[in-house]
């Protein structure tokens, strides 16, 4: 199971939010899960299970397969929520997913 | 800590600006003036705001991290910040209001890795941006960065 998050320059944007989904796994109790980031013009189908990509690159990106679109790149209640969603869908245990953020 | 990416004179205040360009203009002068980008740079900025998807910067909140390759024009790993009190639009789009702008260059190593782990950390905090929100002016935007060097 692999989480790409991915932005324009593939630097900062993305990085953040590889960060946050890192930070997600660890609050939803999730283990053995991998992340990266990388920029929107080197991501082909099948690179990762799920893509996260904030809005303004989300038709881009929609082509890539299960992709998770995030308001903002900094929300954790928001992050934290759809990247449970996401793991649910691929069929990974959430220990922790009715604890309240 | 995060404050050490932040050189003299780049952590700024600003009632308003006329629009994006004048922000990022703002923003990235300390480090044109200290060396640690070359203008190219802030062309690059620039020019992948208005390109399409360009406004992926927008965090949300109102908080936008302005970036582009290291090789565009880094000399340095380093930080600045605007705050505004009245939000600007980014790519004059409506859906994109601003009030802090930062600027990031990174160069590929592991000191822009640990910059973004601070970063990531505190702009991920509800608390933080609070703070943030309620600054007015340039000496209070330097105690938000500092003071959360005391507390962690």
């Amino acid at each position: 199971m692999k989480f790409l998050s991915v932005c324009s320059t593939g630097l900062g944007s993305s990085f953040i939010t590889q960060l946050n989904v890192e930070k997600a796994l660890k609050q939803l109790g999730v283990q053995g899960v991998e992340t990266d980031h990388s920029d929107l013009g080197s991501v082909s189908q099948g690179d990762a299970d799920v893509i996260v990509v904030g809005r303004d690159i989300a038709e881009a990106a929609s082509g890539l397969g299960d992709v998770i679109v995030l308001n903002s790149l900094i929300d954790m209640n928001e992050i934290t929520q759809k990247v449970s969603a996401a793991l649910e869908r691929h069929g990974i245990a959430v220990p922790e997913k009715e604890q309240k953020q | 800590m995060l404050s050490q990416y932040f050189g003299t004179g780049t952590i700024l205040y600003s009632p308003s600006v006329s629009g994006w360009e004048e922000a990022v203009d703002r923003v990235t002068q300390p480090l044109v003036s200290l060396g640690s980008i070359r203008t190219e740079y802030v062309d690059a900025i620039k020019k992948a705001i208005v390109s399409p998807g360009g406004t992926y910067i927008d965090l949300g909140y109102q908080i936008a991290l302005a970036h582009a390759r290291p090789e565009m024009g880094v000399v340095k790993t380093s930080l600045s910040v605007l705050h505004l009190a009245q939000p600007f639009l980014l790519a004059d789009s409506p859906e994109h209001p601003i009030s802090t702008l930062f600027c990031l260059a990174a160069e590929s190593s592991e000191r822009h890795l640990e910059l973004m782990k601070e970063l990531a950390s505190l702009l991920s905090d509800a608390q933080w941006r609070q703070q943030i929100e309620s600054v007015s002016t340039e000496e209070e935007l330097r105690c938000v960065f500092t003071k959360e060097e005391s507390v962690s």
